[in-house]
């Protein structure tokens, strides 16, 4: 595949008379001019441009095809007709090729419309005598599309696709646009220029944390600016999640509350109490609302892998579970809908901002607020660590599943600490030490998941009982599906020794101790 | 990259039709797919208006002195190459012979395209010789369009038993009635109930049609110029069947 030549033009020249200039000087046969558009999309964390990947929906000549290019040196093209816009999940396309690429790229993730163009064409072609075509040559006006239906010229060029095998009338076609005509070829990506004329930054949102810290910052001034960037998080996320476009909107927006209660909570040093106070009650609701929906969408997320663990003529008796899934689901979606846009919700995003925004007391109330970010930030680091190890030493095969629970908790502040304060720390050690904590909290988190699933499908066995959804056969998968998830469970429960001696071992201990581990204070003589 | 050859020892069974109709199905869908006419007659070549001419001539390419890409030309279709017949193909058996390894010299070269396209079709020559045997070498699938007549017939269990002797197992051979004129009893009755082969006959024929005749005229693949016809649905069906087949294929 030859990679076509652009020509940009001005905005102000008309096509018509470009075409005529270059028939004069060369051979070209003309096709009445075409207009059509082409849809691009991404998901909204921009997995595919992430990728290197453009995926674009076109509709021309009674033809429509979803085409999944690779950009820059990936010239890998797959594809296939599609008559309907794309569906929202890859899920939804026809199996092949192009369903699995994108179902690897997108996982959870909807596919979302990013920017519409619409192109009008004027095609030439170079035929030889046998009537076969040896260029073509395409002047285009493209427009963007905005919504609405208002139109924004991106930009006119003139287009050369050189066919391979006929590389004497692709160059004798160039030396006639460059030497005679004095156009210049420039690389012009159409998305790029429809992205930036809507002020879009591709690949600008992303639910990783990557706030840029300098050591000598106001520890105050510094959780400021990570609480900010995590209101805006949350802010960003909630279109999504009240449409519910895919699950991973709530779950980033949740994420997102859930690393400000911390950060509240782990820094309380730093806030003046009253208004943290304030503020923590506002979050805690915040995340309670949020909560119903998110379980309800990991139930159905996990619903194939429940199928799966049962005997397969069983398997269908457990669909009554999906359907009871799914309608409450509905209804937990419509409630935090309400939510969503109450008095309530509005007036914490605006307080919380005002407050994040206000400018910083000059004398502040506590002393750590006054510290410095880098000073402040691996003591309360530090802290969180032992009581990692702490808790995690005093768990014994014997101990209550509450005391597994408890050290996740812990687990995930520490984790939140680190990632909130990263660049204070080199990044290659400060990463190798959050591997580590991970590997730690999947066993954690695998094991309060499954103990919650044990006890949310007995809860659910229940419910669907008083309200008629249940049948023997259904009662039956689900009492497998429950034994399997306790064995499981134990399962995961048996590694977690390992798990923890792994991250509590000695060169770990060393590599904490080294970023995090205040120095001692000067001893201070009455 | 599946490796598809049209081949019948036979000559005039509706190869090229074949490799023509359903290269351009697959490069319609949105395949990479190339299309490498072999046939000295180079009549896929001029279905695709392409001169049937490669620099350095067989010998050039298969002793690697003249690189394969430089022998591709695009086509007038989206996705769909081409790589021409050439005069000197007449005598690719002796050009064969004279190299080593002579029965894998085709399957050589056309391995470093296996990421450039995602099916080649190979347009073979009729009789069974060394290139036959290059071509077995180097396919998936040995599409073999077969008229429903005793001859046709007869040469396709040649092939089998050659097949069979030289134990090309990577090898699925799939035969399908071509050109098959249901007046005509005994193209009834054979269509009706196939010869027994080891793959057994593709579910979908191709009827026989003026409109396939007509591709030397338009010099294009069917589906261009006659979109809605009772032919080309027969090619859509088959390209269909062709494709699930292959889907069992290992990768």
């Amino acid at each position: 595949m030859q990679r076509p030549l652009h020509y940009p033009l001005a905005n102000s020249d008309s096509l018509p008379r470009w075409r005529d200039r270059l028939l004069q000087r060369l051979p070209f046969a003309s096709a009445p001019p075409e207009t059509y558009q082409v849809h691009y999309y991404d998901s909204f964390d921009w997995r595919l441009f992430q990728a290197g990947k453009v995926l674009t929906w076109q509709q021309q000549n009674a033809d429509s095809q979803l085409c999944l290019l690779g950009t820059g040196d990936d010239s890998t093209r797959t594809a296939i007709h599609l008559e309907q816009e794309p569906p929202r999940f890859a899920a939804g396309l026809p199996p092949g090729q192009l369903r699995q690429e994108l179902d690897g790229l997108l996982d959870l993730r909807a596919l979302l419309p990013v920017a519409t163009i619409e192109t009008r064409s004027l095609a030439s072609r170079w035929i030889d005598k046998e009537g076969k075509t040896r260029l073509r040559l395409y002047l285009e006006h493209h427009r963007l599309v905005q919504p609405g239906g208002k139109y924004s010229t991106l930009c006119k060029r003139i287009r050369v696709v050189p066919l391979q095998g006929y590389a004497k009338t692709a160059k004798q076609v160039i030396s006639v646009l460059e030497k005679e005509l004095g156009l210049c070829p420039q690389e012009q990506d159409l998305l790029n220029l429809a992205l930036a004329s809507m002020n879009i930054i591709p690949g600008g949102y992303t639910s990783k944390l990557a706030i840029p810290l300098e050591p000598e910052l106001r520890a105050d001034a510094a959780m400021r600016r990570i609480l900010l960037t995590l209101l805006e998080t949350m802010e960003v996320n909630e279109a999504g999640t009240i449409a519910n476009l895919d699950t991973e909107f709530l779950h980033d927006f949740r994420v997102a509350v859930r690393r400000t209660r911390s950060a509240q909570g782990q820094m309380k040093t730093v806030f003046p109490p009253a208004t943290l106070a304030r503020f923590r009650d506002k979050f805690a609701w915040l995340g309670s609302i949020t909560s119903p929906t998110r379980d309800l969408d990991v139930y159905l997320l996990k619903f194939e892998n429940y199928q799966n663990q049962l005997p397969e003529a069983l398997r269908a008796d457990l669909e009554p579970l999906r359907t009871f899934l799914n309608r409450h689901h509905e209804q937990e979606q419509t409630k935090l809908f309400r939510e969503l846009q109450t008095a309530r919700y509005r007036q914490l995003k605006t307080q919380w901002r005002r407050y994040l925004t206000s400018p910083l007391p000059k004398r502040p109330a506590t002393g750590d607020a006054r510290g410095s970010i880098g000073e402040v930030a691996p003591r309360r680091t530090w802290r969180m660590y032992k009581r990692v190890l702490r808790e995690g030493r005093a768990i014994t095969p014997a101990s209550p599943a509450e005391d597994l629970h408890e050290l996740r908790k812990s687990c995930k502040k520490l984790r939140y600490m680190m990632e909130f304060f990263q660049r204070l720390y080199p990044a290659k050690k400060i990463r190798a030490l959050i591997r580590e904590l991970k590997g730690l909290q999947e066993n954690l988190g695998d094991f309060q998941d499954l103990e919650v699933q044990i006890h949310s499908l007995q809860h659910y066995s229940d419910q669907m009982k008083q309200e008629g959804d249940m049948t023997p056969r259904t009662e039956l998968a689900m009492d497998i599906l429950l034994k399997s998830l306790e064995t499981r469970m134990q399962e995961v429960r048996d590694i977690f020794e390992s798990r923890f001696q792994q991250f509590a071992c000695k060169s770990n201990a060393k590599r904490f101790r080294d970023l995090f581990k205040p120095e001692p204070g000067p001893k201070i003589t009455p | 990259m599946k490796v598809i050859a049209c081949y019948n020892i036979k000559g005039g069974v509706g190869k090229t039709a074949s490799a023509v109709n359903l290269s351009y199905l697959s490069a319609r869908e949105g395949n990479s797919t190339l299309v490498w006419d072999l046939d000295p007659q180079g009549a896929s070549s001029f279905y695709f208006r392409v001169k049937p001419k490669v620099k350095g001539g067989a010998r050039g390419l298969f002793k690697r002195k003249c690189p394969l890409d430089d022998a591709i030309k695009a086509t007038d279709y989206d996705q769909l190459d081409l790589i021409p017949a050439d005069f000197s193909y007449r005598n690719l058996d002796l050009t064969l012979e004279q190299l080593r390894k002579s029965t894998s010299r085709l399957e050589k070269l056309v391995k470093p395209m296996q990421s450039d396209y995602d099916y080649l079709f190979l347009d073979c020559p009729p009789n069974i010789s060394l290139v036959s045997e290059n071509v077995f070498q180097a396919a998936d699938v040995v599409l073999v369009p077969t008229i429903p007549t005793t001859l046709s017939v007869r040469t396709l269990y040649q092939l089998l038993r050659f097949c069979e002797k030289r134990k090309y197992r990577h090898l699925q051979i799939l035969p399908f009635f071509s050109m098959v004129d249901r007046r005509k009893i005994l193209h009834r009755g054979m269509v009706e109930d196939p010869p027994k082969t080891t793959s057994g006959f593709l579910a979908n024929d191709i009827p026989y049609a003026s409109e396939v005749e007509q591709m030397g005229v338009k010099r294009a693949p069917l589906a261009t110029y006659a979109h809605s016809s009772r032919i080309a649905d027969a090619y859509r069906s088959l390209w269909s069947e062709l494709k699930t087949r292959m889907d069992s294929l290992p990768t």
